[in-house]
């Protein structure tokens, strides 16, 4: 009996050090605790300890950076699983977006989420920038964190723009011919521009594989290094608050 | 020890009161009402409630929404209109008014450049809404422009890209802006 009592209790200890070791502060119960959980904790270190009330109102920021950091997540997310099935090559590419639609286990609500995620993206952005314009908070010493947040807002549009030809349908093609042909227009660089965007003269095979790689890795790594830019600035420029 | 303590404290103070004085101007809020809290747990829920019902939207969304596909691509048959996707359909929509050098590329970069020159165009230092009627005026006007171009583009481009009531008529000779 003592003996299965001594196991026991050695057992809830070591439970006590493995949860201990996961949670270091336990429960937010005062202040002090709260603040020191923030300060050790990975995934809330990027916010700052202490916030004025009036920052973390709802009706300042509507959540629309938050938002928009969210589903970049949510798209890395959705699209890691898409990855798994995706052939970028003009022989597989659209069967494999049929086998994700009606074969894969929850093939379909991951594109689905996936898509509808990455157009959700693109409207937070803007909303995100209109609202850092209303409430002027691009003026002295924010200047440059609005600059970096137009590069993040051509860097959403693009990679939206990229992933729009993987499933190589009449209608990618069709977009990505129209909006490529945009880029020829440019004086002496246009044609070569679009060349490079193309691989070629016509969306093909080289356009896929160019613009997968540019939709899977290239785009999210330069976004995601200027977002934690991004986020750094924020806190040194200081959060500009309520109005 | 104690006088690198001291030092330290004293070049936070500087920076601080730098800090104040850069944004004096533009800090139109009363502090005092506005109490400090620590940010952990009530911020951090309000972010997890926003995540979580951004998750929730999304998964209804796309439980009941198919994302579209069409046909296999062939490059054969070009489907009549082509559109660009709806967030460069303003562009698009420019590009079927204004000569192409113009409305592809010096129009789309003028805009950029000057997007990202806004803070310094802005000599205005106040954030007051009430104070800032010219600046808000421009940029609402920006932002109509931009969505009523998508609009157009959208809904309001038929067949070989040409001006169409069909979607708001309903006219089915037309198919609404849609590819026939
Ligand atoms: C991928 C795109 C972007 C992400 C993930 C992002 C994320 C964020 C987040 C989380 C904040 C904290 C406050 C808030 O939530 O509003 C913020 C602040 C800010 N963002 Fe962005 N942002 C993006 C794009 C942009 C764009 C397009 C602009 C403007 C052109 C911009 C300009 C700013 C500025 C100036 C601040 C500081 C605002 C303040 O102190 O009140 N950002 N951003």
């Amino acid at each position: 009996m003592k003996v299965i009592r001594g196991a026991v209790d050695e057992m809830w200890s070591i439970i006590g050090q493995m949860t201990s070791s996961v949670f270091r502060h336990g429960l937010p119960l005062t202040d002090k605790i709260a603040a020191r959980t923030a300060l050790t904790n990975f995934v809330l270190h990027i916010h700052p300890v202490r916030v004025r009330r009036s920052w973390i109102r709802m009706s300042y920021t509507l959540c629309l950076g938050g938002l928009t950091f969210f589903l970049f997540i949510v798209l890395t997310v959705t699209g890691l699983y898409l990855m798994f099935y995706y052939v970028p090559s003009i022989n597989h590419a659209y069967q494999d977006m049929r086998d994700l639609q009606f074969v894969v286990t929850f093939g379909g609500l991951i594109r689905n989420m996936h898509r509808w995620a990455a157009h959700a993206m693109v409207i937070t952005v803007w909303l995100h920038m209109a609202r850092v314009f209303l409430t002027g908070a691009y003026k002295k010493p924010r200047e440059f964190n609005w600059g970096i947040g137009t590069v993040l807002l051509l860097i959403t549009l693009l990679l939206s723009f990229t992933g729009y030809l993987l499933p190589w349908d009449q209608l990618s093609i069709w977009a990505v011919t129209v909006g490529t042909n945009m880029a020829k227009y440019a004086p002496i660089a246009g044609p070569y521009t679009r060349y490079l965007m193309l691989g070629g003269h016509a969306v093909g095979d080289a356009t896929l594989l160019r613009f997968y790689v540019m939709h899977v890795v290239g785009l999210p790594l330069v976004g995601f290094l200027l977002m934690v830019v991004h986020f750094w600035r924020v806190r040194k420029d200081g959060f500009s608050g309520g109005l | 020890m104690a006088t690198e303590a001291a030092d330290r404290i004293a070049a936070r103070q500087r920076v601080e009161a730098r800090r104040r004085q850069l944004e004096a101007p533009t800090t139109v809020r009363d502090d005092s009402e506005d109490e400090m809290i620590v940010s952990f747990p009530e911020f951090i829920f309000k972010e997890f409630i926003a995540a979580v019902a951004m998750t929730v939207f999304l998964v209804v969304v796309s439980i009941f929404l198919q994302a579209p596909l069409l046909g296999q691509a062939n490059p054969g048959v070009t489907p009549n209109p082509s559109k660009a996707p709806w967030y460069f359909l303003g562009l698009q929509e420019l590009l079927s008014r204004f000569p192409p050098l113009m409305a592809g590329v010096a129009f789309p970069t003028f805009v950029i450049v000057l997007m990202i020159l806004v803070p310094f165009l802005d000599r205005n230092p106040s954030r007051r809404p009430s104070e800032r009627k010219v600046a808000i005026i421009l940029f609402a006007l920006y932002m109509a422009i931009v969505v009523a171009l998508v609009i157009i583009g959208t809904f309001f481009r038929g067949h070989e890209f040409i001006w169409d009531w069909g979607w708001v008529l309903g006219n089915p000779q037309t198919c609404g802006g849609r590819a026939c």
